[in-house]
């Protein structure tokens, strides 16, 4: 019997896949869209940012001119500029916060860890456009239920979102109440995976729980916490739900985000400095990944 | 006979160097073991507050929504249940095309959400598990695509939608996105975590790739899927940029465009009587949904909360 007919009759038998076939087929249907809806609007994407074109007509070439523009542009880097504060405002604190609950929650000697599971989670699955616009009725100026706790205990009023001074802090609440949780779940996972041994042996060695937080347990966690940095930075730079809803930008501009700033150039219906705007968030975002992940090298 | 010899004393004579240490801390264990209780009340004190805190404002939302709509803004603090209303709801029913949003979420929810969640870990498993041509290419793009800002690939996806045209369709709201990059990197990691054996030992016992695929992994990375779905759920409920930009008639609006349509209206007014109505009307509709959500969540939390320690990066 030959190999062919070995093979036809296996074949007949069942229909097998081949296996060096496989994989193709498996991935086609993922493939199919990803082609279609993701990589087809971005190469679409990149063309546009080399041309200035308003959304009809015949699109001009115009090189880098759109990139040189934005380099040039007080508006564009007033964005960014607002986006690293915030950035500044939430990623350190939410390391710190998330890092504290997520070792309190590991600690088997802590009750009701499943309520606080639960509590923490509940802002990370609630849809946007309702917190936001929770937000917008809990901390308005002259309504709000903020304000209303700040007069209970003798304090003025705070414009919280008609301010520029508190406008981004506001912002940047909302953002930690929202994701927190999620954070605290992904710590929580890298926190598992430590051998218990360690902290036995440190207990033993007298080390004090302070001790063994910073010599033993952030260590170790190093990779998670990074994938956490990473993942929020990528959430902060392209923050547009939270500023759209609760501020659309203001007061003058101190919420407009780098994501937000982004929008403004499609509705405006200037689509090729649009277009340039993306990429430029991109190698920034790139770039702060990049420096992320070479901080966690580093240090191996 | 020397060797069994000293493998058996080596221990026995590491034994009181270990033991040393021990002693003084069994001589002030009382002190220690109260500083341990004060700190696991202190903690506990620390997480309790922190978690109402977290809970606070969508309380907040629950309670004030059947509150009168004058009370919401002239005492946001106080409760009375003795003046609770379903005044709110009933005018936001009226007002807003509410059934209508939660019918379009739920189609998409199902067609969208079966999509990822099959694609999604059949494609990671052609990734996680076999050699062929293009792959690493290919999963480069996912991970730059995962890289990019939604809103970038806004403009040109609703330009294909137009010449689609697709724009107000259910097609608009299921196909795009519906296998996003960071589900495929996730299950990837899950999968390539499989053993390789358990694959080949059903080779041998002569399944197919495609059943390897659905009587071995799919089980085996049942945690993670679990995960996925809870997460998928979520992302497709909340969705709300890409839904207002290409759904926005009210025909086809999702849940979240009609809540962000009544959004609009609050802004535009600011003044009096009319913004209390708004108001209470958007605590309601906010509410409403809430609660299928957190019903969903509460139930599965314990498998979403296991996908994702199942599935993350390992410290």
């Amino acid at each position: 019997m030959t190999a062919a007919a070995v093979a036809t009759a296996r074949g007949r038998r069942r229909p097998h896949l081949p296996r060096a076939v496989a994989p193709y087929v498996f991935v086609l249907p993922f493939v199919a869209l990803f082609v279609a809806f993701s990589v087809y609007p971005m190469v679409f994407t990149l063309r546009l940012s080399f041309t200035s074109w308003r959304g009809s007509g015949a699109a001009e070439w115009v090189g880098l001119g759109n990139y040189t523009y934005l380099l040039g542009n007080d508006a564009f880097w007033s964005s960014l500029g607002n986006s690293a504060v915030l950035w500044l405002l939430i990623v350190p604190v939410q390391m710190v916060l998330a890092l504290v609950v997520a070792v309190l929650l590991d600690n088997a000697k802590v009750r009701m860890r499943g309520f606080y599971r639960i509590a923490f989670l509940v802002p990370f699955v609630t849809p946007l456009v309702a917190v936001a616009q929770i937000w917008v009725v809990v901390f308005d100026r002259d309504y709000g239920a903020v304000n209303g706790l700040l007069n209970l205990v003798g304090l003025p009023d705070v414009g919280w979102l008609t301010t520029t001074a508190w406008a981004k802090p506001t912002l940047a609440l909302l953002f930690l109440w929202k994701t927190t949780g999620f954070i605290v779940i992904i710590l929580l996972s890298g926190l598992q995976s430590i051998d218990r041994s360690v902290y036995e042996a440190a207990s033993i060695d007298g080390a004090s729980p302070r001790r063994q937080l910073w010599s033993i347990t952030v260590p170790l966690v190093r990779r998670t916490l990074m994938f956490s940095v990473v993942l929020q930075t990528l959430a902060v730079f392209q923050m547009f739900a939270e500023p759209y809803v609760v501020t659309d930008g203001g007061p003058y501009g101190s919420t407009t985000t780098a994501g937000l700033h982004l929008y403004d150039h499609i509705t405006r219906a200037d689509l090729g400095t649009g277009a340039a705007n993306s990429f430029l968030l991109v190698i920034v975002v790139m770039a702060l990944s990049l420096l992320f992940v070479r901080l966690l090298r580093s240090e191996d | 006979m020397t060797a069994p010899v000293s493998a058996h004393t080596a221990p026995a004579a590491a034994l009181p160097r270990r033991a040393a240490p021990v002693g003084p801390s069994r001589r002030d264990g009382g002190r220690r073991a109260r500083r341990e209780l004060a700190g696991t009340l202190g903690s506990q004190a620390f997480l309790l507050v922190l978690a109402l805190a977290f809970l606070a404002p969508v309380v907040w939302a629950l309670v004030s929504a059947f509150k009168p709509a004058t009370q919401i803004i002239s005492d946001p603090l106080g409760v009375d249940p003795s003046a609770f209303t379903v005044e709110n709801f009933r005018r936001m029913f009226t007002d807003v095309p509410i059934g209508r949003g939660f019918l379009n979420t739920a189609v998409v929810l199902v067609v969208k959400g079966s999509i990822t969640l099959f694609c999604a870990p059949l494609a990671a498993y052609a990734f996680a598990k076999y050699t062929f041509r293009g792959r690493d290419l290919l999963f480069g793009t996912v991970l730059i695509t995962l890289m990019l800002p939604t809103i970038v690939l806004i403009i040109p996806l609703l330009l294909e939608m137009k010449e689609l045209g697709w724009v107000n369709t259910y097609q608009a709201l299921i196909l795009p996105g519906a296998v996003d990059a960071f589900a495929i990197f996730w299950m990837r990691q899950v999968i390539a975590a499989v053993p390789d054996e358990l694959l080949d030992a059903a080779r041998v016992d002569g399944a197919t790739e495609f059943g390897i695929f659905w009587r071995i992994v799919l089980p085996v990375i049942r945690p993670a899927l679990a995960g996925l779905a809870v997460l998928t759920v979520m992302n497709i409920y909340n969705d709300f940029v890409w839904p207002v930009v290409a759904a926005s008639s009210s025909r086809m609006a999702t849940l979240q465009v009609v809540l962000s349509t009544l959004a609009q209206n609050i802004t535009g007014n600011r003044i009096g009587a009319d913004y209390a109505t708004v108001t209470g009307e958007l605590l309601a509709a906010a509410s409403i949904a809430l609660i299928p959500l957190l019903l969903i969540f509460v139930a599965l939390q314990r498998h979403f909360i296991n996908g994702i320690l199942a599935g993350s990066v390992k410290g």
